[in-house]
């Protein structure tokens, strides 16, 4: 090659790459996707492991699925926490342990199929008596259910024992077309809601479409896509770039900025003492940790205001919600004085006690434990924190919990979705209950007799367990009612409620 | 080398042959190492059960569970059957989706595959063109600048290379799309961008320094002295010696990147085997976490095969020793 002929080439090289780097940036300002108009479009924490309806509870599975895909007989409303018809126009207690509820007409499943009081029976069946271990089970339903359908607009539902909320336990289960697999679950479920499913490419994106015979009022976006990023950082910034419409699971801290709305997400933090190890098995400690837990410092720093000092584990709007309870005063005084008496009858309270946390369980949740350990340490307590994943955690949050671990102390977040005490109790307080480490039989019998009440009486015999648990159990150090966050476009109308974690109504949004 | 007596030199594809069978005999004993690692060490994670269950099950539905899953067979029954059933081509079924794990593990692929592959070849020929442009002028301005530069790069973590990347480039400049796979070119820019900062750092030092011996190496000199252009020393003398040792650097590389894509994946939402890893972990899915690692060890073999039979076409040494 001459020097000539090796200009030519460097000249021609030059142009190649000066034309790669405009055509690039040509791209680069025009290129990215746009929204079809009749899109929503959604960002969400991870990939539903399933679509499965008797599922729905799952969090990640129910805020695709619920009220979206399948509907249930009644659902509560969020904001003013009545049981409304959905799928079931009206229902009534025929006799203590029986309720027959009347069903809506000329209902259709996506596919054409009529609902009917059939389908409804198959549903429940398969949701609470089959063994497919549907996650509803232990959380909504202890006991079997006898299911009859006289005619296609009847269904007649009996329980085990007289159940008063038997029709808000129903609200938990989804209707699934009649042909839907009894002794298996089905990943894609055909329903009644106003969307069906359009496409699920795994790994990366759902898609919803309307269903053209939906019975109700056409939901505004012909469409919704689902997509799902890990870090809630780039969700957030998902929205604030114009990518998508509404990202869920954010936190203050992550630049979502005037296109952050914050809601009461219904779910309180708390601390939960293994009460039977020692030291947490002497009273007078579990009172003092309550006392050296600075609520109001955790909420407005770490939080930035997004929540409130909890001193129940439900919050306001929940049947059988305490209101005249306060948090324990952060008080260090008392609680050393506390300290000092156990010290004083010999009780040994250098055994190191573990401080089990779930990684990523809200925003912050790092510093929030750092700062709580630092408050125990106060005490002369020997507290060592232990972050662990999902699967990790759930073995001592759930029982059979495993044996000879010595003294630990659990972070918990409960949600009560369903909007009545007796979901909280069964699990958190009751000597047995799944998640509850320790109770007495007075207590269980009081919560049993509780239960059993409807109306105004249940809901001052429920509050008034919730003023009793800490006098004598005093299981839990309430931490804050939290609230959520999640980042939505100005294109969209959509008001978070406290249901919005559970369950995210694609009927509810509408363009801006 | 002479040939020895009684013996005549082996045929290029006798060559070939004996050199992947040493390899593949030499490799199958660190991969089952890591398969019998993984199995043992999922199982020291705890038991599935409890995640894939209601809270009210039972002791018969745990155990109906378990023995639906084989997990309720002794750990050396379990691994019989995992192996038995890598010889029929069966991994397992995913305990999350219940998807065939082979299947979610072959669609994954392909996205790291193509991530890594590109990643890798930029880097390659970024690193050879910083690399040289450096060494020619051994301690400028220049020299010291690129460096610097590439140590740093070496030494940046992923994540918030990746975080402050989406931060800059997709919110405050707007010309990148945050994550995801919708943007066509675009969408890989960031993701290829932050996988390939380490490896552009590192190769860029291996190569200088390497340039820099060759450059001063007799042959050279002498090149220069019988007044070749300085253009063509570097690329047609100089780079064919420097170029050995980038290449093992850069396989180590390219197996690093593995770990890479972990991160860049979960954080750009690609769903390549990175991301299939990391959920199959959090989830105790150990059939999927398996068929994972199996098909990234047998990839790490063949690369490592692939980088082999590239040194030994650059370095004849190398050739023969693979043969005696």
């Amino acid at each position: 090659m001459t020097s000539a002929q090796r200009r030519a080439a460097f000249v021609r090289a030059r142009a190649v790459l000066v034309a790669a780097v405009l055509g690039l940036t040509v791209a680069a300002c025009g290129g990215q996707a746009t929204a079809p108009a009749d899109t929503i479009r959604i960002v969400l924490p991870e990939e539903p492991p399933t679509l499965e309806a008797c599922d729905a509870s799952l969090t990640g599975t129910g805020v695709v699925v619920r009220s979206n895909i399948t509907e249930p007989l009644a659902e509560r409303n969020p904001t003013t926490g009545a049981l409304e018809p959905l799928l079931a126009t009206s229902w009534t207690q025929t006799t203590p342990t029986s309720w027959t509820f009347t069903l809506r007409e000329g209902v259709l499943f996506s596919d054409g199929t009529p609902f009917d009081a059939a389908a409804a029976a198959h549903s429940i069946d398969r949701a609470v008596n089959a063994d497919i271990d549907c996650h509803i089970q232990g959380y909504v339903f202890n006991d079997s259910l006898e299911t009859a359908a006289p005619d296609p607009t009847t269904l007649v539902v009996t329980s085990d024992t007289p159940d008063p909320i038997l029709p808000l336990r129903l609200s938990f289960v989804e209707m699934v077309h009649p042909s839907t697999d009894a002794d298996g679950k089905v990943r894609e479920p055909v329903g009644t809601g106003p969307f069906r499913i359009a496409g699920w490419e795994p790994g990366t994106r759902l898609t919803l479409e309307r269903n053209p015979g939906y019975w109700g009022t056409p939901p505004a976006f012909a469409r919704a896509e689902y997509q799902w990023r890990s870090d809630s950082s780039v969700r957030a910034a998902m929205v604030v770039n114009g990518e998508a419409d509404i990202a869920t699971g954010i936190g203050p801290e992550d630049g979502a900025e005037e296109l952050g709305v914050s809601f009461p997400n219904n779910e309180t933090t708390a601390l939960r003492l293994q009460a039977t190890e020692p030291p947490l098995d002497d009273i007078r400690v579990r009172r003092a940790i309550g006392m050296v837990i600075d609520r109001d410092g955790i909420i407005s720093a770490l939080f930035e205001g997004a929540g409130t000092p909890a001193a129940q584990l439900i919050p306001d709007g929940v049947i059988g919600y305490n209101p005249d309870l306060r948090p324990e005063p952060f008080d260090t005084a008392r609680a050393q004085a506390l300290m000092d008496e156990v010290r004083a009858d010999g009780v040994d309270l250098s055994a190191p006690i573990r401080f089990i946390v779930r990684s990523g369980l809200f925003p912050r949740v790092s510093e929030v434990t750092q700062a709580i350990q630092y408050q125990l340490s106060q005490l002369g307590l020997n507290v060592q924190i232990q972050m662990m994943d999902s699967a990790e955690g759930l073995e001592y949050q759930q029982r059979p919990f495993p044996e000879g671990t010595g003294a630990y102390i659990l972070m918990i977040q409960h949600g009560n979705q369903a909007g009545d005490a007796a979901f909280t109790l069964d699990q958190y307080m009751l000597s047995d209950g799944y998640q509850s480490s320790y109770g007495i039989p007075d207590f269980d019998a009081a919560i049993a007799a509780a239960e059993a009440l409807s109306g105004p009486e249940r809901h001052a015999a429920l509050a008034a367990l919730f003023a009793r648990e800490p006098e004598e159990i005093d299981q839990y150090a309430y931490i804050a009612h939290m609230r959520g966050m999640l980042a939505r476009s100005p294109r969209v109308h959509y008001e978070p409620d406290a249901a919005t974690g559970d369950e995210m109504r694609l009927a509810a949004m509408t363009p801006a | 080398m002479h040939d020895r007596p009684g013996r005549t030199r082996a045929s290029a594809g006798d060559t070939v042959l004996t050199f992947l069978r040493r390899r593949a005999v030499s490799a199958a004993i660190p991969l089952l190492v890591v398969l019998l690692g993984v199995f043992l060490l999922a199982r020291l994670t705890g038991d599935p059960t409890a995640l894939y269950l209601p809270e009210s099950a039972s002791p018969a539905d745990r155990a109906e569970f378990a023995a639906a899953n084989g997990l309720d067979l002794p750990v050396w029954q379990q691994l019989l059957d995992y192996l038995a059933g890598i010889v029929q081509l069966d991994l397992g079924t995913s305990l999350r989706t219940e998807e065939p794990a082979a299947e979610m593990v072959l669609r994954a692929f392909p996205v790291t595959l193509s991530l890594a592959a590109v990643t890798m070849l930029l880097a390659v020929a970024g690193a050879l063109l910083i690399g040289s442009w450096a060494a020619y002028r051994p301690n400028s301005p220049a020299d010291r600048t690129s460096s610097f530069l590439t140590m740093t790069a070496a030494s940046v973590p992923d994540f918030w290379l990746a975080v402050t990347g989406v931060w800059l480039l997709a919110v405050v400049l707007g010309v990148l799309p945050t994550s995801g796979m919708d943007n066509g070119v675009l969408s890989w820019v960031l993701p290829v961008a932050v996988l390939m900062v380490r490896p552009l750092g590192v190769l860029t030092q291996v190569v200088r320094g390497a340039m820099v011996s060759a450059l001063s190496a007799p042959y050279v000199r002498l090149a220069r002295s019988k007044g070749a252009d300085g253009r063509r020393v570097v690329t047609h003398h100089a780079l064919r010696n420097a170029a050995a040792p980038a290449l093992t650097v850069a396989g180590d590389l390219a197996v690093g990147l593995v770990n890479g894509a972990v991160i860049v994946e979960t954080i750009f939402g690609w769903p390549g085997i990175g991301k299939l890893m990391i959920d199959a972990i959090l989830q105790r899915d150990f059939a999927v976490l398996q068929a994972a690692v199996l098909l990234t060890a047998v990839a790490i073999f063949v690369l490592n095969i692939a980088i082999d039979i590239g040194y030994a076409l650059l370095d004849a040494r190398v050739r023969d020793v693979a043969t005696v």
